[in-house]
C-alpha cells in the first residue's frame, strides 16, 4: 500500500469512526442528561442500552419471516426498544435512586453499579431460558449491502459518497440518519418545549425550580425516560452495526460513551455528541495504526493493532481528567456576586 | 386599608437547619394588600421565615395558613400554585437559560401561551432593561439586572403574595431606588401583597405598612412601620443611629 491508496483508506477509517461515534454519542447523551439533573453517573445506563439491543434483536427475530418493509421492521424495533429502555430507566430511578436522594453522592453511585450487575444477569437469564446467549441480529435483507451498489439506483447522496471514495454499508447510512433524527428531536425537546426548559431549570437549580412550581421529581423521571429512550435507540443501532450482542455487551461501549460524556463536558448535550464522535474516530484510527506502520515502515506502529482500541478511550479519559476536567464544552461554575 | 383581611398567618412556627434552631416560635400575620417588612440582623431568621412560608423548608412545629388553608409541610411547587411567589435570597437566576427562558420557566404553571407572552411583555414594561437583554444568558447579567429578572420571573404567575428576600443586596443605590419604586407600584396598582425581608431597614420601613423585628429566631417587636421606625431600640440596632 502506498500513500496514494492510503488517503482514501484513511478517509474511510474516519467515516467509519464517525458512524461508530454516532452510536457512542447517543449512549453518551443518556449518561450526560442524567448527570445533568442528579450529578449521578448512572452506571446502569450500559444495561439500559443493552436492554434496547436485546429488544431490537427480539423484534427482528420475531419479524424474521414476516413479509414487511425492512424499514418498518426497524421502526418497530426502535419504538419497542425506546419504550422498554425508557420505562426501565424510569423504574430504576424510582426504585433505586430516589430513596437515596438525600444520601451522600457515593451511595447512589455504588447503587448504580449494583443495578448494572443485577440487570446484566436478569438479561442473561431471560435469554438463557430460551437457550440463547449470543444474540445475532437477523437484519432485513439489503441492510448489510454496500450502500449504492448500483449506480442507477443511487440517490445524489450515494453518488457523492462514491465519488469521493467513501464506502459504506446501507445499515451505516441508516444508523447515521436515525442518530441525526434523534439528535434533532432531542434538541427540540430540550430547547423548545415547556418540559425541556423545566428539565434544564431543575438541572441548574432544583430548589429554585420548585419555587417556579416545577415538580423536580417529575422532571427527573422525564429525564430518565428520555435518557432511557436514547439508550434503547443506541442499543438497536449498536446491534445493527456489530451484529451480535449479549447480556454483558454493555460494558465496553458504556465505558467509552461515559468517557465521551466526560470528554465533551459531563452535563453538556452538545459535548456528549462531540465526545462520542471524537472517540469513535480515535478508536478507528488506533485500530489501523498497524497498517499505517506498514506503510510508513515503522515496526513500532505495526505492533499497535485493533486490540489497543480500548486503550484509546481510557487514555483520553485520563488526559482529560488531568488537563481539562470540565471537558471540551463543559463549564466550570463561577459564582456571580 | 379600612378592613384588614388576614392573608397569611404564622402561629408558633419552629424551623430547624439540622440541629440549628432557626425559628423559635414565630407568629405573624400579613393582611391582604399590605407591604410588611421583616427586619433584623444576621441570623435573626428573616430568610428562614420566607423559606418556611414558601415551602423550601419544612417547619417542625407550628401552623401556617394562607387564605384560610393550611400550608405547612406542603412542597414548594404546590404552595407556589396557590399564588405565593418567592424571590429567593441571592436571586437564584437560571444562569444557563436566557432572560426570556427564565421568564418562561417562571410561568411554568401557566399553560395559556398567549397569557405567558402577555406577562413577558408586562415584565419588559416594568424592567425595560430586560427587554434589551432578552436573549442573553441569565448568568451573564449584572447583579442589578439579575434582581430585576428575579422579580419579573416571580411576577409571571401574577402572584397574590410576593415574598422578597433582600432585593437591595449588592445593588447600587440607584438600582435600589428603582426596585423599591417597583415594589410600591406593584402593591398600589395590582394590589399585590408583599412580605419584604431587608437589611436596609430604613428603606424597607419607608415603604412598608407594618413591620416585624426578628432577633435570633423570635419576633421582638411588631407594629406600624412608622412606629417601628421611631422605636429607640430599633433606631439604635438597625437604623445605624447612636
Amino acid at each position: 500500500m502506498d500513500l496514494a491508496t492510503l488517503l482514501p483508506f484513511l478517509v474511510n477509517v474516519i467515516v467509519g469512526g464517525l458512524v461508530l461515534g454516532f452510536v457512542y454519542a447517543i449512549i453518551a447523551l443518556g449518561y450526560t442528561m442524567v448527570y445533568g439533573v442528579l450529578q449521578l453517573i448512572n452506571f446502569a445506563h450500559s444495561e439500559v442500552f443493552v436492554t434496547g439491543a436485546v429488544v431490537g434483536f427480539e423484534v427482528f427475530r420475531v419479524l424474521k419471516g414476516v413479509e414487511m418493509n425492512g424499514y418498518l421492521k426497524l421502526l418497530i424495533a426502535l419504538v419497542a426498544a425506546m419504550t422498554i429502555s425508557g420505562a426501565l430507566n424510569v423504574l430504576i430511578e424510582r426504585l433505586a435512586y430516589r430513596p437515596l436522594r438525600g444520601a451522600p453522592k457515593l451511595v447512589p453511585l455504588i447503587t448504580a453499579i449494583g443495578v448494572s450487575l443485577i440487570l446484566q444477569d436478569v438479561l442473561r437469564v431471560i435469554e438463557g431460558f430460551q437457550g440463547r446467549f449470543d444474540l445475532t441480529y437477523t437484519l432485513p435483507g439489503g441492510f448489510a449491502n454496500k450502500f449504492c451498489a448500483a449506480e442507477s439506483t443511487c440517490a445524489p447522496l450515494g453518488n457523492f459518497l462514491r465519488g469521493v471514495g467513501i464506502d459504506m454499508q446501507l445499515k451505516d447510512v441508516i444508523l447515521v440518519i436515525v442518530a441525526l433524527i434523534s439528535l434533532a428531536v432531542l434538541n427540540y425537546i430540550v430547547n423548545r418545549t415547556r418540559m425541556g426548559k423545566a428539565i434544564r431549570a431543575v438541572a441548574q437549580d432544583r430548589v429554585t425550580a420548585g419555587l417556579m412550581g416545577i415538580d423536580s421529581d417529575r422532571m427527573i423521571s422525564a429525564t430518565f425516560l428520555i435518557g432511557g429512550a436514547l439508550g434503547g435507540i443506541s442499543g438497536v443501532l449498536f446491534g445493527m452495526k456489530f451484529g451480535t450482542v449479549n447480556a454483558y455487551s454493555g460494558f465496553d461501549p458504556g465505558i467509552i460513551a461515559f468517557t465521551a460524556a466526560v470528554l465533551g463536558g459531563i452535563g453538556s448535550i452538545p459535548g456528549a455528541v462531540l465526545g462520542g464522535l471524537t472517540l469513535g474516530v480515535i478508536q478507528n484510527l488506533i485500530g489501523v495504526t498497524n497498517i499505517l506502520g506498514m506503510v510508513v515502515g515503522s515496526a513500532n506502529l505495526e505492533v499497535i493493532d485493533a486490540s489497543y482500541q480500548r486503550i484509546g478511550a481510557f487514555l483520553v479519559l485520563v488526559l482529560i481528567l488531568i488537563f481539562k476536567p470540565t471537558g471540551l464544552l463543559g463549564k466550570s461554575n463561577v459564582e456571580k456576586v | 386599608m379600612s378592613e384588614l383581611k388576614p392573608m397569611l398567618e404564622l402561629n408558633g412556627v419552629h424551623t430547624y437547619y439540622d440541629h440549628i434552631h432557626a425559628l423559635k416560635g414565630v407568629s405573624m400575620t400579613v393582611n391582604e394588600g399590605e407591604i410588611v417588612a421583616l427586619i433584623g440582623g444576621n441570623g435573626a431568621g428573616k430568610t428562614t421565615s420566607l423559606r418556611t412560608i414558601s415551602g423550601m423548608m419544612k417547619p417542625r412545629r407550628g401552623t401556617m395558613t394562607y387564605q384560610g388553608q393550611n400550608i405547612s409541610g406542603i412542597p414548594a411547587h404546590q404552595i407556589m400554585q396557590q399564588g405565593i411567589s418567592h424571590v429567593p435570597e441571592g436571586r437564584r437566576i437560571f444562569k444557563d437559560l436566557s432572560v426570556r427562558e427564565n421568564l418562561e420557566v417562571g410561568a411554568y404553571t401557566v399553560t395559556d401561551r398567549a397569557l405567558i407572552e402577555k406577562r413577558v411583555q408586562e415584565g419588559f414594561e416594568f424592567f425595560p432593561r430586560l427587554k434589551e437583554r432578552e436573549t442573553q444568558l441569565g448568568g451573564t447579567m449584572s447583579g442589578g439586572e439579575q434582581q430585576m429578572l428575579a422579580i419579573a420571573r416571580a411576577l409571571m404567575v401574577n402572584p397574590r403574595l410576593l415574598l422578597l428576600d433582600e432585593p437591595s443586596m449588592g445593588l447600587s443605590p440607584l438600582f435600589v431606588e428603582s426596585i423599591f419604586d417597583i415594589i410600591v407600584k406593584l402593591n398600589r396598582e395590582r394590589g399585590t401583597t408583599v412580605l419584604l425581608v431587608e437589611q436596609n431597614a430604613s428603606m424597607a420601613l419607608g415603604i412598608a405598612h407594618r413591620a416585624y423585628v426578628l432577633q435570633t429566631g423570635e419576633v421582638k417587636l411588631s407594629g406600624n412601620a412608622a412606629d417601628i421606625a421611631n422605636d429607640e431600640s430599633v433606631r439604635k440596632a438597625y437604623l445605624g443611629e447612636e
